[in-house]
């Protein structure tokens, strides 16, 4: 069973909500986590929860990086810092994956100081899954969005790398033996978005390996078009914060609505229902998280916010991912588009 | 060689060595005073079904709860080495009906038992007294009572119950009145408050009149088998140990001195054959124990040990073998001079009692 290294110290709601989204995957799985932090504070946490001690392990670090401070000089003034420790536990050998919630540029660098980059990959992309519209049944009801956030700019053969890692991952974890790569831009058109694009757009036609379905636009992002798109950090990040906002913009205008008549609070009753479905599939902790592709070693990075479930769904993934060899895959495809 | 002598080698042989025999006449009776529905047996009450079912199961029906069965023969060899006199008994809530399966049960299992007792539930069945059917603090507490009147002079004892009912509160009660730190007043008051069966409480009022006062409640262990949060059981004090497994119950009675290092690594194998723990899970429950402040010592022989017998993953590099049997011959004591008893907490037993009650009776709910 794999063991999975969990910042503790990491999030919003650290360390109570990690540590109860551990106990929790403790009881639930085999998976053995080692919580990375501050020992007291953890297990103070730990004894007013149902949790199962042969499943969990704590590895003491006395610092942690706060979600505010500046990654490069706060993991420099912060040696001990658990970001930094997990990340070497990992790369040591002791634990097979990360999970984080923590802040997310201390959580790179720390990758990128003790990971190892997998052999001719030239930059490492954050992967997010998003819910989309399924076409048919059996299809995959999530789709992968990469970069999401490692990088800000890239170059063509930046964006061909990812969707080679991409398509990598979805074989996997969608079980899609071809799955639909797509470049995200702003017309269907090859030679749409400047050079970058243009040339990413050539690259990728010409590789045999990836089911490339050309140019998607934003429209068809939540349309499903494809099973894994690819894009440069900053707009990647940017749509993906753009998903997780829909649940709110539906709970605001159920309320306004609610508030307005009695006939729409009667509508919105029979509703509520399938809003529901809706916030769910918006709601960032049924996924899992972000894993960080392009390393020998995984992280998986979850959202700063989350709480307790979505700790427990980090955890899963990660040891799913391990257990499924998908970094593995991911290096045997770098390889083969190199060759 | 013996099961667990054998397992660590020609070397373990000499590790394991006889416990030195103390003089006799200076170690004092020990009593082990067992519940039996998930302390000793794996019992299943989730479902009504399941409950109807346990009444007609046979002995080679029953589960046991993994390592149990290693640790209780542990504690008579143990006791028996040192000639030292032990008497192990079970104290019920189930119905007499199924004594039969539970004494062949044990029997199977190769445990001896000096005595067993089981709740009448018939009686309150005919008398239409339905409340009293679930009602086990007034039960358990007469019955422990009982025992202790005929238990051998100066005898020390150690508790086992679960987290499912509510043995951490009645044998804390006992504890507490067998050492004279609960007068006749305050006991009453509190089983008033449980509502206990007004007959027990005449019964156990004159029981505790007669108790002779001695502070022979070592440790009360708490199998949490429904993973009730081991922080709840703060307000019982140190006495009380909630363990999630009986590697950990093992570790802490060898610290206590009353099971030599083999019984630990007994108990440790025996959740590996028969529970598929695996060696790392084994360390991260004795992790657990010392963080939680129930080994009094972080020590690296014992780890050692339990290492090189292969019940925790090895991390060291073991060197020589002549430093090895170096090492060995220098751990002349297997089983640990007993510690001095913990100095016991005071039970605020009202405000215990509030929590209790407010939470409807649910074991370790007191506020901590």
């Amino acid at each position: 069973m794999p063991v999975i290294a969990v910042d503790a110290m990491g999030g919003d709601f650290a360390p109570e909500e990690i540590v109860k989204g551990v106990a929790g995957a403790s009881l639930a799985t085999a998976i053995e986590c080692v919580l990375v932090g501050d020992e007291p504070r953890i297990q103070a946490v730990l004894d007013t929860l149902s949790y199962d001690p042969s499943h969990i392990r704590i590895h003491h670090a006395a610092d942690a990086v706060g979600m505010q401070e500046a990654p490069r000089e706060a993991l420099r003034a912060k040696r001990d810092a658990s970001i930094s420790v997990g990340a070497k536990l990992v790369a040591e050998g002791q634990a097979d994956a990360l999970v984080s919630a923590g802040n997310t540029g201390a959580c790179l660098l720390a990758c990128a100081r003790e990971f190892r980059v997998v052999k001719g990959v030239r930059k490492p992309a954050l992967a997010s899954v998003y819910p989309r519209h399924v076409d048919h049944p059996g299809q995959d009801p999530l789709a992968l969005l990469l970069d999401v956030g490692a990088t800000v700019h890239c170059d063509a053969a930046d964006l061909v790398q990812f969707a080679v890692m991409g398509n990598a991952w979805a074989r996997r974890a969608s079980k899609t033996a071809r799955p639909k790569v797509g470049l995200l831009n702003m017309g269907a058109e090859p030679f749409r978005g400047g050079d970058v694009l243009a040339a990413a757009h050539e690259r990728l036609a010409a590789l045999p390996a990836i089911d490339f379905i050309g140019n998607v636009e934003g429209s068809d992002v939540a349309e499903g078009r494809a099973d894994v798109i690819v894009c440069e950090g900053l707009l990647g990040s940017v749509v993906l914060k753009f998903i997780e906002g829909i649940a709110g913009v539906v709970n605001d205008v159920a309320s306004y609505a609610v508030r307005q008549r009695l006939l729409w609070r009667l509508g919105m009753r029979l509703l509520s229902g399938g809003l529901r479905e809706v916030a769910h599939l918006t709601e960032h902790a049924a996924y899992g998280g972000a894993p960080l592709l392009g390393f020998e070693q995984l992280l998986v990075k979850v959202h700063e916010r989350s709480r307790a479930p979505a700790i427990a769904n980090a955890v899963k993934l990660a040891a799913k991912t391990v257990r499924d060899g998908v970094v593995a895959e991911i290096a045997a495809a770098v390889q083969e588009v190199r060759a | 060689m013996t099961g667990p002598e054998r397992r660590l080698g020609w070397v373990g042989a000499l590790r394991v060595r006889r416990p030195r025999r103390r003089a006799a006449a200076m170690l004092a009776p020990v009593v082990y005073r067992w519940d039996l529905d998930k302390t000793y047996l794996k019992s299943d009450f989730e479902s009504l079904a399941k409950m109807m079912r346990v009444p007609f199961e046979r002995a080679e029906d029953k589960v046991d709860e993994p390592g149990v069965v290693a640790l209780m023969r542990a504690l008579r060899a143990a006791a028996r080495a040192e000639g030292r006199r032990s008497f192990v008994y079970f104290v019920s809530a189930s119905p007499p009906q199924i004594g039969r399966a539970i004494r062949d049960k044990l029997a199977l299992d190769g445990v001896e038992i000096d005595g067993i007792v089981f709740k009448d539930q018939l009686q309150h069945l005919v008398r239409g007294r339905f409340r009293f059917l679930r009602e086990q603090v007034g039960f358990k507490l007469a019955e422990l009572l009982k025992a202790r009147l005929a238990a051998p002079a100066g005898a020390i004892e150690y508790l086992f119950g679960d987290d499912w009912e509510s043995d951490s509160l009645c044998y804390s009660l006992y504890a507490d009145v067998v050492a004279g730190r609960l007068d006749h007043q305050a006991l009453g008051d509190i089983l008033v408050r449980l509502r206990i069966d007004p007959a027990r409480l005449v019964e156990i009022r004159s029981l505790a009149r007669k108790i002779p006062t001695a502070d022979a409640v070592r440790r009360i262990f708490i199998n949490l088998e429904r993973r009730t949060p081991p922080g709840r059981f703060r307000s019982f004090g140190a006495r009380l140990v909630p363990t999630f497994n009986y590697f950990q119950t093992a570790l802490v009675l060898h610290e206590e001195g009353m099971v030599p290092l083999a019984a630990v690594v007994a108990v440790g194998h025996s959740l590996i054959d028969r529970a598929t723990f695996t060696r790392a899970q084994l360390r991260n429950s004795l992790d657990d124990l010392v963080r939680r402040g129930h080994l009094r010592t972080h020590d690296p022989a014992l780890r050692r040990d339990l290492e090189e017998s292969g019940v925790l993953p090895s991390t060291a590099v073991p060197g020589w073998w002549t430093q090895r049997l170096w090492r060995r011959l220098r751990r002349r004591r297997s089983t640990p001079r007993p510690l001095p008893a913990k100095r016991p907490v005071v039970i605020d037993y009202p405000r215990l009692l509030d929590a209790w009650l407010a939470s409807g009776g649910r074991p370790g709910e007191a506020a901590s």
